[in-house]
């Protein structure tokens, strides 16, 4: 079996008084779309951002292609290939589109790169992800429609060379053309090799381009299982009772 | 017993191999090639000199040099001299396209077929029209190596003859169909005909989803439903080459009358009429409709749901018979099967996952094409590329003036 390029166990996180995830694992695959469904909630955001080092995690580990990591900040988290796009801060909207592309990065590389370059550079990974939607790069984001802005930022975790991929919930204030160019997407980023980790409250998107489904009940992962292995009222039941038959979970667990 | 390939069939065989990298790869480095092909350096400096000196390819600088270093120079296709004539013939439209090697699509035309009687003549005439317009706004050096259609119906492969075709009324006799679209082009060169799905598959297998694939189904759904299967890297013709009709396999026996006369096939419970009619949008047709019909499904009208989720049931029992039957590593979902199956992959997914065998569905890939309306016009594109790619010098030599 493959190895995951991300792998969270143990994962506890409380806000104050309040624990929000308890005992958590979950694993990404490269080359695999795993979806990270639950109730509205559960606890998802919550773990995207613990992986993305915007919450600190209070117990677990936490490996990179196997290695033992510690991440406290979204730049060790995008040092690793780890890039996310949140559900409520994606995108800048008054910069254009290289500009948001590039943005966080400058800096970081070391090396200067001129307007042109980095033009010609957004404009070959939007090429080779056919996307031919967007009319000008120098287009600022807050001009784009939705299904526009996700691909934007998809691009942008593309261009970084990113191992692991997360969008959370990127379907969701998308019509029906948007919403499976988007999809079309997400599964390519994955057959290029990529791990990707897909929130959304859409059961049907989930089944049509993942590998995995991990569903999270209460902050416990209820169970994570490949998308060949389950029915549909099965993935509903984790979801809404954390349980499915033998799936899920026992009624001791996590206390 | 049989002598080996004499020096003269291992050239060309190695010229259209190095043909066919450059023409699927896009532009390649002579290194790559190299190694790809598991020759010597000087064997791929001699290839190239060859095609280059005929006119099939150029050698060039890479455009961006970003790296320091010496560059290897890079074998591009003559994509604006060296093309082929691809034509499609769907239930509604009729389309006709000036591709080049590579797989570029030049120029094209495109316009709606009326549904009703097939009228041979009219849709030949309309497509020998088309591809005249084309042709005489290409500048004098550029060459064509081939023409290929994309056929909604049966076809017997080897004589590029149609046949049989519940969609399309009229035709129930044989019609010689690549023999009058060849005759009236005029230009001296054969038209092969394939069956549109089975193109499909061939695209998607070449360009498409999932290049190089060597077990892959294609299911395409323009008004009816067809298949095009391809199994241990070929794709099945059947005897005389009429294959591929999946969506007369019956999936609800006692179901849905279907045009060719059974009841409960794949296309007559997952089909355009299916969809429409359970959706109660009577009247309806064609792409848009069904459509449509998917967004109206999503927004939440309660009709419309019904209809995609039951065709998403059958669907899924359909896609778990050819699974069992021919363990692909992928299937892919083309015309509005792409729609349908992003509309309702959850019937879809459960249906594959309760009816076929474990071992046949654990790494299968469901995908939809990556070709979009035009993955039959690519299909037939590949199928006109074909002889160029078996035979580069002697093809060109047949049809240069
Ligand atoms: N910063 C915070 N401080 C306190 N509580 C929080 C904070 N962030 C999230 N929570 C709580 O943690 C729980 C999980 O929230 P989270 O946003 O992770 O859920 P979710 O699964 O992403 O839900 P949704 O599907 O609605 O996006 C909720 O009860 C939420 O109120
Ligand atoms: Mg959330
Ligand atoms: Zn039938």
């Amino acid at each position: 079996m493959t190895t995951p390029v991300l792998e969270l166990r143990g994962i506890d996180k409380s806000f104050g008084p309040v624990q929000v995830l308890h005992d958590v694992a979950f694993s990404a695959y490269p080359g695999e779309v795993t979806a990270l469904v639950g109730d509205n909630g559960a606890g998802k955001s919550t773990l995207v951002k613990c992986i993305g080092g915007i919450y600190s995690i209070d117990s677990g580990e936490y490996y990179f292609e196997g290695n033992s990591v510690t991440v406290s900040s979204p730049r060790e988290a995008a040092a690793l290939g780890v890039e996310i796009v949140y559900q409520d801060l994606a995108l800048c909207d008054n910069l254009d589109i290289v500009q948001n592309m590039f943005l966080g990065r400058e800096r970081k590389s070391g090396l200067v790169l001129d307007e042109a370059t980095m033009e010609e550079m957004a404009a070959k990974t939007l090429a080779g992800l056919s996307v031919r939607t967007v009319k000008s790069l120098r287009q600022h984001v807050s001009s784009l429609s939705g299904g526009q802005r996700q691909t934007v930022a998809i691009a942008k975790a593309v261009l970084w060379n990113s191992k692991v991929v997360i969008l959370d919930e990127p379907t969701a204030a998308l019509g029906v053309a948007q919403t499976a160019q988007v999809l079309e997407l997400v599964r390519q980023l994955a057959d290029k090799g990529l791990a990707v980790v897909l929130i959304s409250h859409n059961l049907n998107d989930v089944f049509a381009v993942s590998d995995r489904i991990a569903a999270l009940y209460l902050g416990r992962m209820a169970a994570q299982v490949k998308a060949s292995e389950v029915t549909h009222s099965q993935v509903v039941e984790l979801i809404t009772s954390g349980r499915s038959g033998t799936l899920g979970l026992t009624n001791g667990s996590g206390s | 017993m049989r002598a080996g390939p004499s020096q003269e069939e291992i050239r060309r065989y190695n010229l259209g191999t190095l043909l066919r990298h450059v023409h699927l790869g896009g532009p390649t480095s002579r290194a790559e090639l190299t190694s790809r092909m598991g020759l010597n350096r000087s064997t791929i400096m001699a290839l190239t000199a060859d095609l280059a000196a005929a006119g099939l390819v150029r050698e060039e600088l890479p455009r961006e040099t970003g790296r320091a270093g010496r560059p290897s120079l890079v074998v591009r296709p003559e994509s604006a001299r060296i093309y082929v004539l691809a034509f499609d013939v769907g239930v509604d439209r009729l389309v006709a396209a000036r591709v080049g090697l590579g797989g570029v699509i030049l120029d094209r035309r495109e316009s709606v077929r009326q549904r009703g009687t097939f009228d041979l003549a009219e849709v030949i005439s309309t497509l020998a029209g088309f591809a005249r317009q084309m042709v005489r706004k290409t500048r004098p050096d550029t060459v064509c190596v081939g023409a290929a259609a994309a056929f909604c119906g049966a076809v017997r492969e080897s004589d590029g003859t149609v046949h049989f075709s519940p969609n399309l009324v009229g035709p129930i006799a044989e019609l010689p169909f690549g023999e009058e679209l060849s005759r009236k082009l005029a230009m001296g060169l054969p038209v092969a005909v394939g069956n549109d799905a089975n193109l499909g598959a061939l695209a998607e297998h070449t360009r498409g989803v999932a290049p190089g694939c060597r077990n892959l189904i294609y299911l395409h759904a323009d008004v009816g439903i067809g298949g095009g299967i391809i199994a241990g890297g070929h794709l099945l013709g059947g005897h005389e080459g009429y294959f591929g009709e999946v969506g007369h396999m019956i999936v609800n026996p006692g179901g849905r009358p279907c045009g060719c006369g059974s009841r409960g096939c794949l296309e007559a419970e997952v089909g355009e009429r299916a969809l429409i009619d359970h959706a109660g949008m009577y009247g309806r047709v064609g792409r848009e409709a069904v459509r449509t019909l998917v967004e109206a499904a999503d927004r939440g009208d309660i009709a419309a749901r019904d209809s995609v989720h039951r065709a998403g049931d059958w669907l899924g029992i359909g896609v778990a018979n050819l699974v069992n039957i021919f363990n692909p590593e992928v299937v892919v979902f083309g015309g509005t099967l792409r729609e349908l199956y992003l509309g309702s992959a959850a019937q879809v997914r459960t249906q594959i996952n309760t009816s076929s065998l474990p071992a046949a569905r654990a790494n299968l890939r469901l995908r939809t094409t990556a070709l979009g309306d035009d993955v039959t016009l690519v299909g037939a594109a590949e199928l006109a590329f074909t002889q160029m790619l078996a035979d580069p010098l002697e093809m060109l030599a047949r049809v240069s003036p």
